[in-house]
């Protein structure tokens, strides 16, 4: 395995974990991108290498982030966190045999509640996806889907009952994204659901699921249980899925406009030209004779 | 023997209603079965690229387990859930093979395969199973037990792996036949190994 | 009311979630923050199981550990029709399935944590211990199903079956697919119709 090569891959943040998988004193290993990567955690804060040098680091919202390369912007902001009564829920870093991209996509995507999240975000009753809002805010180079709706027999931990449950979905950078959606108590805010997406190599990624909730009543336990059973229920798509790369070339698979949100993300990595975790596409002309 | 045609499963291990991955040279195949003859699909689905093995029969034609989107016995897709009201392209289409039934065994075809398999038909199905080795000899091999023939087919898995698929013909005890391929797998992993 | 200190993504907690539901047994649930809390390492937990593991059950007054264990209590307490644990000559047979079950089959458990949550271990030689319990799995059920049965052990359900689903199906975790497993695929689409049946994450829905 060898760091990529792809710049619009390098030149980005990535987690690594939250900060608390880091115990003082010791060091990690782990990769990026294809990269080694060593964490060393002291009393007085993170030391990262990889490919022989020190790397950069972040530690905002309790995660640790670094990067290979130079990124345009800092990590993306998150008003929500200043907010007192949130409740903070790290579901721990889970490994899955896909290509970090994929991982997004499925984040993304609504049409797959009630098949695969069957009576809990969704029921087939109801699997009609209705039209959406999608669009790609270029000042802070995200993309967002709004004015998403979906009926979900158990919305969240502390759900008693369904709801019909608004979402928005925001794609900070090509490997994290998080949505906002209706939390059971507090109809009129937003819970913040997050996934970090480190990627590994291109066919493997370790994911990151972080929350921001409004909940005055479940356990940490029980939070972070419905999250990970959550993304649980999609790691058996997520490892099925071929090619495993993701696909860029047109004719390779069949959005309809329930994808959306997958379509202009798609877009969005092509304007990028990132490569890595693609599958290597046979209709364009290469620029090397 | 008939280079076209290749058995991958029993007949019997794919009634109706189920679905079986099976694993050709590297490529990854459906067999499924709603209420007539067995398909052999590519294993994915035309949408983002799911595994259809994975999915569920229902009323004749095979959902794929992400988004729910049904294709009906003929491969098009006949429904996406997300657009009840959509009438769905007919360009939207599983990739399936050539498949035949014959001798207890359902077999896929090249896509200009000629002439059908014509396998012994009364026979009896016994098993298929796993063997981590590379190949045999002959595209059958014929063992004599009591009371009659174990007719075994094979089909490769992947580099050092096939699977075996045995039927026989005659008064033979099915569970002595099932015992007399395992003593052969175990001998044949052992060759290996020796 | 017994109570079960229980993990969602466990396939060991899911033999007693999945035993429970199809004998209609009503269960108190304590969620213990497995990871990344690593909350059945605690001193609490470790007061009720000192080998940090779990599922942890408590029915009346008595205490249990291992699933396989808590499986036989409830089979023995909440089964009137004595079937999911039968006493007659089975009994030997569904107790060599469930140590087996405990024991052989684990590797993919093991295998499936290290591929999946990082823990240490040598994926390669679990996951060939895993497949070499697999095979055992599919040579007695096609042997079965050969006699015109479905079931691991007798004509009905027993919790022999309950003890080997879950990580017969959580198979694909450890990087073991059903292909080659014919037999395997038919008997858990049976389980699967058990009335009462409940899934867990990892074993979709629709099948």
């Amino acid at each position: 395995m060898s760091l990529t090569k792809d710049k619009a891959a390098i030149d980005q943040w990535y987690v690594l974990g939250a900060t608390q998988d880091f115990p003082i004193g010791q060091t990690v290993a782990t990769w990026l991108l294809g990269g080694d990567v060593t964490v060393t955690r002291q009393a007085d804060g993170f030391e990262v290498t990889g490919e022989g040098r020190r790397l950069p680091i972040r530690t905002h919202y309790n995660h640790l982030w670094t990067s290979f390369g130079t990124p345009a912007r800092d990590v993306f902001a998150l008003p929500e966190a200043e907010e007192p009564d949130r409740r903070w829920l790290y579901c721990g870093g889970v490994r899955v045999a896909a290509s970090g991209l994929r991982l997004i996509e499925n984040f993304l995507d609504l049409a797959h509640f009630p098949y695969v999240h069957t009576d809990i975000l969704g029921s087939e009753e109801k699997p009609e996806v209705a039209k959406y809002d999608v669009e790609q805010r270029r000042d802070v180079d995200e993309i967002w889907a709004t004015k998403c709706e979906f009926l979900q027999p158990k919305a969240a931990a502390a759900s008693e009952g369904g709801q019909i449950s608004q979402y928005m979905y925001r794609v900070v950078s090509p490997f994290n994204v998080m949505l906002y959606k209706t939390p059971p108590t507090a109809p009129n805010r937003w819970d913040v659901i997050a996934l970090f997406v480190q990627p590994v190599d291109e066919t493997h990624a370790i994911a990151h699921p972080f929350m921001l909730v409004i909940d005055p009543s479940s356990t940490d336990a029980e939070i972070i249980a419905f999250q990970q059973m959550i993304f649980l229920q999609d790691k058996i798509v997520l490892e099925n899925q071929r090619p495993v790369q993701l696909p860029l070339q047109p004719g390779r698979e069949t959005p309809t406009r329930a994808d959306l949100s997958s379509v202009l993300y798609r877009r969005w990595l092509k304007e990028k030209a990132l490569t890595f975790g693609t599958e290597p596409r046979t209709d364009q002309v290469s620029d090397f004779a | 023997m008939n280079e076209d045609w290749t058995p991958i499963a029993l007949s019997r291990d794919v009634p109706a209603g189920v679905t079986r991955a099976v694993r050709l040279d590297d490529r990854e195949l459906v067999v499924w079965r709603g209420d007539g003859a067995a398909h052999v699909w590519e294993d994915r689905c035309p949408h983002r690229g799911m595994r259809l093995s994975l999915g569920f029969v229902r009323n004749n034609a095979l959902n794929c387990l992400y988004h729910g989107w049904e294709y009906g016995a003929a491969a098009s897709c006949v429904r996406i859930p997300a657009h009840p009201d959509l009438t769905v392209p007919p360009s939207i289409k599983a990739n399936a093979f050539p498949a035949v039934e014959a001798g207890g065994l359902v077999w896929v075809g090249r896509h200009d395969a000629g002439t059908r398999p014509e396998p012994p038909e009364a026979v009896t199905p016994i098993l298929s199973l796993g063997v981590d080795i590379d190949s045999l000899d002959a595209p059958r091999l014929d063992l004599d037990l009591p009371g009659g023939t174990l007719h075994l087919y094979w089909h490769r898995v992947t580099a050092g792996r096939i699977m075996l698929h045995a039927v026989s013909q005659g008064d033979v005890d099915p569970i002595h036949a099932a015992a007399r391929v395992r003593h052969l797998r175990d001998e044949l992993e052992q060759q290996v190994a020796a | 009311m017994p109570k079960l200190y229980d993990y969602v993504l466990s396939g060991s907690c899911y033999k007693v979630r999945l035993l429970a539901a199809l004998l209609g047994v009503k269960y108190a649930t304590q969620t213990v923050d497995f990871y990344p809390g690593r909350e059945h390492k605690s001193p609490q937990m470790l007061a009720l199981n000192p080998l940090g593991q779990l599922p942890v059950f408590e029915d009346d007054g008595l205490l249990l550990r291992d699933a396989q264990a808590i499986l036989c209590h409830l089979a023995n307490r909440y089964d009137p029709t004595g079937n999911w644990l039968p006493r007659d000559q089975r009994f030997g047979q569904v107790m060599m399935w469930l140590g087996f079950a405990g024991g052989e089959l684990m590797a993919i458990s093991a295998a499936r944590m290290v591929l999946m949550l990082g823990y240490p271990g040598d994926v390669e030689t679990l996951r060939a211990k895993g497949r070499m319990a697999m095979r055992v799995i599919e040579d007695h059920l096609a042997d079965r199903q050969l006699a015109g049965a479905i079931w691991t052990v007798g004509d009905t359900p027993t919790i022999a079956d309950i003890a080997l689903f879950p990580y017969v199906m959580l198979s694909h975790d450890a990087g073991i697919g059903h292909e080659d497993y014919p037999a395997i695929n038919l008997w858990q689409r049976r389980v699967r119709r058990l009335p009462g049946f409940v899934g867990m994450p990892g074993i979709p829905d629709y099948f």
